[in-house]
């Protein structure tokens, strides 16, 4: 697989944010994303994990440019989209879309589903028509009925609109999707609908998924590979399979076990790593390792420089001193 | 083991302009004194509503109704407004969902926690405030004598639900309920607050009710559970009955549908197909009947009877009639 030529290659990728500033204030920078690389192969699922303000939604939203990166390279096969400008980089929109996390929010309650569905390819310039034949094959694609066309987003339950979000991503035929935490605001019994639903729909078009999630239990079952992230660094990305059962990083380590499991006899024997304090505001994040304020194993050598990813064979990489 | 709750026959309708929502119909349940209850079930399923109707917590276009609520061997059903303000915050904590709207944000966090001392035990200020700071130490707050000026929004959301759980528990009530306390909080620190409930339920030796939707943490944390689904409890058990033995179609999709971390990982995940129902018009019978795999005419004629499988073990479907035909659990 390593072998594969990546379809989307991230160097060194960094977003940085502007914050406050007003009479009395100094400018701050939020540090969102900070020196991320890694590589996605045609046909797979990419997830990334990590907790709320690591920056793995901005790492989704500005692959596909829907920010302006502050350092950085995105190549989309080998053509880098992170110095364009808005208007150059409409072209490589309809071969990347997003699914956003939340299905109320993130649909026009104006807008019928039909419109809504058909909008990606009004902007393509398709002709009426041919929008009208799409869509009624995209509808059907994620499970919703002809009859739904005309009606409101309002009109649906949260599983019906995350597939109306995900029918217009399909819309202009890309090859390469962000799913941004595309099932946390659903229901147990609709999430796994989701799911299954995306896994067959890759496999019948081949799309690239970018999976972001919390949800660690999910992000195994869908992804091939796996990055963690904390503080807007990777700390550690590998295989699926070997992320999970061979875990380097300390973060990982209490990240995984601090989820909860679904199985009484499994759960008593599992030690949680209940890690302590929170985690550190990115617009002030510590000197050196990022998460060594929480890491019960960081001594001074942590706080003076910033650990590097390592290569530890097998596609396994990890930042740790102490690896 | 002493009954703490006993509830028979509650029911709950929101009378709103469009029609009736039958959010809760005829739940009956009950609570030992130091034990730990899990709800489980998806938004919609009525276990919030339950717990508020019990509590006393709903707004007026809300109708409950009710056999009986025994409490600590009081009836609540008969209870005047003003007794029950002495029961609610004294004899039973609740901890909310989100801590950041359930939190005056007006107010500091010694204010919040020295409110229900100084309502129930009519403690003054200097007294409240020393028993406040006992109460952020004992929930593991660093720093806490900082904390006390500090307003909910100086604090992060682990901290919230902790301070949350220190205005719970102040009084020392019998009974906590704790409605979704993690599901707004990030894992590591879900962790945290985790742990911290289960310290202080065996020092305290009070019983807690669980509202939740994560499988997950209902395992780890809780002794018995309901399976609520469309208003009404369709299963309930001990925590080995419900994972280890469930007999109810809906508990089966429910535990199918979840990826476990142990389990192989290509195996298809089997989701419950179609839409929780609306409560608007429920199903006229069993409520999970359009979804079921297994459904027969009778289920979507008449609500199933309480099937009692063992002590602590009962289930509402029509497969578990002698009649009814054999079915596999498919897994």
């Amino acid at each position: 697989m390593q072998k594969q030529e990546a379809m989307i290659s991230v160097r060194n990728l960094k977003m940085y944010f502007p914050v406050g500033g007003s009479l009395f204030e100094k400018k701050k920078t939020l540090k969102a994303v900070d020196d991320v690389s890694f590589d996605l192969y045609p046909g797979e699922t990419f997830g990334l994990v990590g907790e709320s303000g690591c920056g793995k939604t901005t790492v989704g939203r500005t692959i596909v440019r829907l920010y302006q990166p502050t350092a950085g390279q995105i190549l989309l096969d080998g053509t880098d989209i992170a110095p364009l400008s808005e208007k150059e980089v409409l072209p490589y929109r309809s071969r990347m879309q997003m699914i956003f996390q939340d299905p109320y929010a993130s649909l026009n309650p104006r807008m019928t589903v039909s419109s809504i569905v058909g909008e990606p390819l009004r902007y393509q310039g398709m002709n009426a028509k041919d929008i009208d034949d799409r869509v009624r094959e995209l509808v059907e694609c994620v499970g919703l009925k002809e009859d739904h066309l005309n009606r409101y987003p309002h009109e649906f339950s949260g599983g019906q609109r995350q597939r109306i979000g995900i029918a217009r991503a399909l819309a202009s035929k890309p090859d390469f999707i962000v799913c941004d935490e595309p099932i946390s605001a659903l229901d147990v019994s609709i999430q796994a609908q989701i799911i299954n639903m995306l896994e067959e729909l890759q496999a019948r078009f081949g799309m690239t998924y970018l999976f972001v999630s919390h949800d660690l239990s999910m992000v195994r079952h869908i992804s091939k590979r796996v990055a963690v992230m904390y503080l807007g660094h990777i700390v550690e990305m590998a295989p699926v399979n070997e992320l999970y059962a061979n875990m380097l990083h300390p973060y990982t380590k209490a990240l995984m076990s601090a989820v909860p499991i679904a199985d009484p006899d499994a759960a008593e024997k599992s030690k949680r790593i209940v890690l302590q304090g929170d985690v550190p505001q990115p617009i002030n994040p510590p000197s050196g390792c990022p998460f060594r304020t929480r890491c019960p194993y960081a001594d001074k050598g942590c706080a003076e420089q910033i650990p590097e990813l390592k290569d530890m064979g097998g596609g396994h990489m990890v930042a740790c001193h102490k690896v | 083991m002493s009954r703490l709750l006993e509830v028979k026959n509650l029911t709950t309708n929101f009378h709103i302009g469009v029609g009736c929502v039958q959010a809760v119909r005829n739940v009956s349940f009950h609570l030992d004194a130091g034990e730990s209850l899990g709800i489980v079930g998806e938004s919609g399923s009525g276990k919030s509503v339950t717990m508020m109707s019990i509590m006393g917590l709903l707004p007026d276009y809300a109708d409950v109704t009710a056999d009986s609520i025994r409490f600590n061997d009081r009836e609540m059903t008969k209870m005047s407004v003003g007794e029950f303000r002495k029961v609610r915050g004294n004899e039973i904590g609740m901890i909310f969902q989100d801590p950041m709207t359930s939190l005056n944000p007006l107010y500091t966090v010694e204010n919040q926690i020295a409110e229900p001392l100084r309502i129930h035990r009519g403690m003054n200020k200097a007294e409240a405030r020393k028993a406040a700071l006992e109460l952020l130490k004992r929930v593991e707050i660093p720093n806490p004598e900082a904390r006390l000026k500090q307003y909910p929004h100086e604090l992060s959301g682990g901290m919230r639900q902790r301070v949350m759980i220190a205005a719970a528990i102040a009084c020392q009530p019998k009974l906590v309920i704790a409605d979704e306390p993690t599901t707004a909080l990030d894992v590591t620190i879900q962790a945290q607050v985790l742990d911290l409930l289960n310290h202080l339920k065996e020092s305290s030796n009070a019983s807690i009710i669980m509202i939740t939707h994560d499988l997950g943490v209902i395992a780890s944390m809780c002794s018995r559970i309901l399976v609520m689904y469309g208003g009404i409890i369709c299963e309930q058990g001990t925590v080995r009955e419900i994972f280890y033995e469930p007999r109810h179609p809906y508990t089966w999709g429910l535990l199918r549908s979840i990826p476990k971390m142990t389990e192989r990982k290509d195996e298809k995940l089997i989701p419950i197909n179609g839409t929780p129902p609306d409560m608007l018009c429920p199903p006229k019978g069993c409520p999970f009947a359009p979804r079921c795999p297994y459904a027969m005419p009778v289920c979507r004629k008449y609500l199933a009877p309480n099937t009692v499988l063992g002590e602590t073990h009962s289930c509402a479907c029509h497969l578990l009639h002698p009649n009814a035909p054999k079915v596999e659990r498919g897994l």
